[in-house]
């Protein structure tokens, strides 16, 4: 919903740009010819580089591995068995790879049901001012900064059969909950999804904590002042303002689930039998460890295709609303 | 900046002690080092190993710097690079302009593939002079007849057990027999022990079990046929299958084998063989380099004992055929191949494999001539048994094409974990399957 | 709403006595939470920690067990060591580096990209985000083919701008509607004062911006810091390893001296800790005290 003069404005495809000036302030109105050559030096200084970097850096080598798809190669030696489709039909034939993708899904939409709900009521705890509010959020945020590798070797050895996280079912009661987490093929995804649910909160409390700032807190006094409990006021001002912030964690969020790899291979390697396997795991057994690149680059290449799907389908129908901080207004 | 200074005077160093370890004669290895290489012109060769920790990181610096020592116009500049890095970066490395000197090969269909990057070199009549010392097991690093790659050590598959456990459940002698090996596993699980342990979640100990079935099933032309055609349908190969899920049914090995991993951490299948869990597991020689740092226990070397994959009635193999493979190393065409081959006759000359086997714990050496400097009684046995092979079976996944070799670990792997049958892991390397 | 208030970006003070009602943090309740998120959060951490001051054997021997004798042995080796510093440089510069350009050339484009109108607009966001689709892992090899080309092999730099350009997408993912939120009278105000649209860009614009910029900032970073197969695939000599690769001595080709890697990596997650508690002291503020006045 366009709220603000700015959005509107943004929405209609037009600058964000001054009303006209008010009557009898003196502003030099360069000729429309002059503001728009203006204009384009702006733009051209401002995405120039961007793009530069960018296309250079990714698009590019992006293209190219999206050209070894259509070869059988085995990443040695020249490019020279043109097979076209084939590595295409392969992959979306390949009923691993339906498997995979189906591991893919699940995961996505775990994180948006489960991990959505904990990283939103963990950012609005650690909104408020406590005592320790910084310990709090760093101890929160640290498992973000362990790197992929080290926290699946980490959570390996957690996870042994008898090791510390059996131990510690065993110690507080639980002990009928423990089960073989790696070894369990109707487990094991989930044993991989709980790992990375609590390396990837970090990332969502700080993305919702910066969306959090931009609501001032009169807002709720105001709703205080009215009567509202703290719940109704969270859920009538705060959730709705928080609410593009929230998509935004919602696409990095399917985005990343689509491309899960470190985490699964270094515990799991995809396994076993291929009950833990994703797009990407599947994509290095066959791509690099079986040295078929061609066919690994197809794999890539259609996980790009399904992910843009689903990106230009986010941007339509979720994102589009988002022309608006939906913030000033309400204050007005 | 904290650490800004520090690591350029640390760096600098670092690299001073290099440069006059390299170019001084501090080595006191006796190795037949061949005369200075004919040409005098400097020649620089990187060297891409594995030996990242110690303790071969150090010996392989040594023996650069002896090689340098005889042959003062060849410098060797050694770049250690953990073993599992090497499947990401040889590819890359062959697709580039410079790719190292001289890299670290594992022979067999792996070093097959690589050689059509067209950039391994040739070394059949550089190292025709002197090959012969390796015996048969340089036939494993050739292509199509000739040597693009030379080994530094060979390795052999068999049981390793805990002579302790053994003792403890009332087992005098290991089995020779399939059948006395399922009776000794009862033994062992009467005693509380896991009989053997694997590490299903690393994929290829499973496929040890599977290929050393063939092994005994199979003659050793069906086997050797078979896997040159990349081909498995020969009738004994499934036979090894029915005897594997026979054998399987047993259970002889640890609850949640399928995600063990083979020698990392406490759960490893080499740990629980180190910390006394279980009482064997079918590794290769490499075992005596792993478990000393999976335990506390300093007396567990002497606490192993090895034997053969036992005997499967009515195979057509010959019994005393053993599941090998070795590490090696191979030289890139741009590289000075003279000297490229002299360094690695270097590396296989007497001195430096007793170095290799005494020191670095490398496993057997490929020059047969330096087993006599093994002192461990379990590794004396392995070598016996591989020296008095009638003939080595190279690991599958090595010995097939890369493509078939993975395929075939990972059909198998899934096989273990309850999914496929015999039919998969025939098929499994067909270039189509597996997908 | 008026003209650009003087006092921007403070905080007003605080009216009246207005406060709100009890939240149900005060209650044992909310504690409750927080203390399980802390010990779910934190405990794993903990035992890497720990572990650090075991030896590999021990924890294979007893993987639930406190070290039996405290060794400090691998923390000291990991201190002393020089390949561990010298990965630190390589990786705070490499971080500081990918960083920056990313954060300000993201922001660049976010600006254009959320309060300019043009032709080809989404079309040029479409491909950023087109960016942030494709897995690095396929792109390594051309990649790596490409930064020989331009001989930025071996180079600290041919990881540093890699890593900029895969960090545009996201940054200018979260930028943008950040900066489309803030209001075109801010703007009117600034051009009344005679500012160009530059200059409202980097006066006005980016300090109201700053807990997005803080945010980017840092997921840049981290990602930087963590980042593995890109400078493998880039360095061959081991000075130039950063601190995940660094990791990779402590493996050797058939054992992991689990120990000395956690130890490793407990020390190495410090200078990524200090920069989040750092810029997270900067988070608060922005768009908040303009409106107000």
């Amino acid at each position: 919903m366009a709220r603000t003069q700015s959005a509107r404005a943004a929405a209609a495809g037009r600058d964000i740009v001054s009303r006209p000036a008010a009557a009898g302030v003196p502003k030099s109105r360069a000729p429309r010819s002059r503001r728009r050559l203006r204009k384009a030096v702006e733009l051209t200084v401002l995405i120039g580089p961007p793009v530069v970097l960018f296309v250079g850096f990714v698009i590019v080598p992006m293209i190219f591995a999206a050209w070894y798809s259509l070869y059988n190669w085995s990443g040695f030696g020249p490019l020279n068995d043109f097979i076209g489709g084939r590595n295409y039909t392969g992959v979306l034939s390949g009923p691993v790879f339906h498997q995979a993708l189906e591991h893919n899904v699940i995961i996505a939409v775990l994180s948006v049901v489960i991990q959505l709900p904990i990283s939103i009521g963990l950012a609005l705890l650690l909104n408020r001012r406590v005592r320790g509010r910084t310990f709090l959020r760093l101890a929160v945020f640290a498992p973000f900064v362990l790197s992929e590798a080290t926290t699946a070797v980490m959570w390996y050895e957690l996870l042994q059969p008898g090791g510390p996280v059996d131990a510690v079912l065993k110690g507080v009661g639980l002990g009928g909950l423990v089960h073989y987490w790696l070894a369990s093929t109707s487990l094991v995804l989930y044993t991989v999804f709980v790992v990375a649910t609590w390396k990837y909160i970090g990332f969502g409390i700080v993305l919702l904590l910066a969306g959090l700032q931009g609501i001032p807190p009169e807002l709720r006094e105001a709703a205080a002042i009215d009567g509202a409990t703290p719940w109704q006021a969270t859920r009538a001002i705060t959730l709705p303002l928080l609410a593009p912030t929230i998509r935004i964690w919602i696409f990095l969020s399917v985005i990343g689930s689509l491309q899960l790899f470190d985490l699964v291979w270094i515990m799991t390697l995809g396994g076993p039998a291929n009950a833990s396997t994703t797009m990407l795991t599947y994509q290095y057994i066959n791509g690099v460890q079986r040295t078929q690149f061609g066919y690994g680059a197809t794999v890539s290449v259609v996980l790009f295709a399904i992910s843009l799907v689903f990106a230009l389908a986010y941007q339509r129908y979720a994102l589009r609303r988002d022309t608006a901080g939906a913030l000033t207004r309400a204050v007005m | 900046m904290r650490g800004s200074r520090r690591p350029v005077i640390v760096a600098v160093a670092v690299a001073t002690a290099v440069a006059i370890a390299a170019c001084s004669s501090s080595s006191s290895t006796s190795g037949t080092s061949s005369s200075s290489s004919s040409s005098s012109v400097k020649v620089t060769l990187t060297w891409w190993n594995n030996g990242n920790t110690q303790p071969l990181l150090g010996v392989w610096q040594s023996v650069a710097a002896a090689f340098h020592a005889t042959h003062p116009n060849v410098t060797i500049t050694v770049v250690p690079i953990q073993s599992d890095l090497f499947t990401t970066k040889m590819p890359i490395a062959l697709k580039s302009d410079n790719p190292p000197d001289i890299f670290q090969q594992w022979g067999g269909g792996q070093e097959a593939t690589q050689y059509t990057s067209g950039k391994l070199a040739n070394l059949s009549s550089l190292s025709s002079g002197w090959i012969s010392e390796l015996g048969p097991a340089a036939a494993g690093w050739q292509v199509n007849g000739a040597q693009y790659g030379i080994p530094y050590d060979q390795h052999v598959v068999g049981f390793w057990y805990r002579k302790d456990l053994f003792a403890k459940a009332g087992i005098t002698t290991p089995p020779a027999t399939i059948a006395q090996l399922e009776s000794d596993d009862a033994k062992l699980k009467a005693a509380g022990f896991t009989p053997i342990a694997l590490g299903g979640g690393s994929r290829w100990p499973d496929a040890f079990f599977w290929e050393y079935f063939a092994v005994r099933l199979c003659s050793e032309s069906v086997l050797q046929s078979s896997i040159k055609a990349v081909n498995m349908t020969a009738p004994c190969f499934s036979q090894a299958t029915t005897d594997l899920t026979a054998f399987m049914g047993t259970n002889p090995f640890q609850g949640g084998f399928n995600a063990t991993q083979a020698q990392t951490g406490a759960g490893s299948s080499a740990g629980l063989l180190a910390n006394g869990k279980a009482a064997m597991e079918l590794q290769g020689d490499w075992e005596t380099s792993v478990v000393p740092a999976l335990t506390s226990s300093t007396t567990i070397l002497s606490d192993l004992g090895w034997f053969p994959f036992p005997q499967v009635p009515g195979g057509a193999g010959n019994p005393t055929a053993v599941l090998s493979g070795g590490d090696g190393f191979s030289c890139t065409t741009g590289a000075s191949e003279p000297a490229c081959d002299e360094f690695l006759q270097y590396i296989d000359s007497t001195g430096v494999q007793e170095e290799l086997v005494s020191k670095a714990n490398v496993g057997l050496p490929a020059n047969s001539a330096a087993e006599a400097v093994l002192t461990n009684p379990a590794l004396q046995a392995a070598a016996k048994a591989h020296a008095g092979a009638a003939y080595d079976a190279e690991y599958f996944d090595i010995a097939f094409p890369t493509t078939a070799g993975q395929a075939l670990d990972n059909a198998l792997a899934d096989f273990f974990a309850g999914k496929g049958s015999n039919s998969t892991i025939i098929n499994s390397v067909s270039s189509s399957s597996g997908h | 709403m008026t003209a650009l208030p003087a006092r921007l970006g403070r905080p007003s003070p605080r009216r009246g006595a207005v406060r709100e009602r009890r939240t149900w943090l005060s209650v044992p309740a909310g504690y409750l939470v927080i203390l399980l998120v802390l010990a779910i959060t934190l405990a794993p951490m903990l035992y890497m920690i720990v572990g650090g001051f075991s030896t590999t054997a021990q924890l294979n021997a007893n993987p639930n067990a406190l070290p039996h004798p405290w060794v400090w042995g691998n923390y000291a080796a990991i201190i002393t060591s020089s390949i561990f510093w010298q990965a630190v440089y390589n990786s705070l510069l490499i971080a500081v580096v990918a960083t920056g350009l990313a954060v300000a050339l993201g922001s660049m484009a976010a600006f254009a990209l959320s309060r300019y109108a043009f032709r080809g607009r989404e079309a040029v966001y479409l491909l950023f985000v087109a960016g942030l689709l494709f897995p690095l892992n396929t792109a390594a090899l051309p990649l790596f083919l490409l930064l020989q080309q331009v001989g930025l092999n071996d180079n600290r730099f041919g990881v540093a701008l890699p890593e900029a350009a895969f960090s545009l997408p996201v940054t200018i993912v979260i930028l943008r509607p950040f900066m489309r939120a803030i209001p075109g009278e801010l703007e009117d105000a600034a051009i009344v004062d005679g500012a160009t649209r530059l200059r409202f860009f980097l006066r006005i614009l980016l300090p109201l911006s700053r807990p997005a910029l803080i945010t980017v900032g840092i997921l840049a970073f981290v990602t930087s810091w963590n980042a593995y197969l890109l400078p493998l695939v880039v360095f061959s000599s081991q000075d130039h390893y950063t601190l995940p690769l660094a990791v990779a001595s402590f493996q050797s080709t058939y054992t992991q001296d689990t120990a000395r890697v956690y130890a490793f990596t407990a020390v190495s997650m410090i200078p990524a800790l200090a920069i989040f508690i750092f810029a997270q002291r900067k988070l608060v503020g922005g768009l908040v005290g303009a409106i107000r006045g």
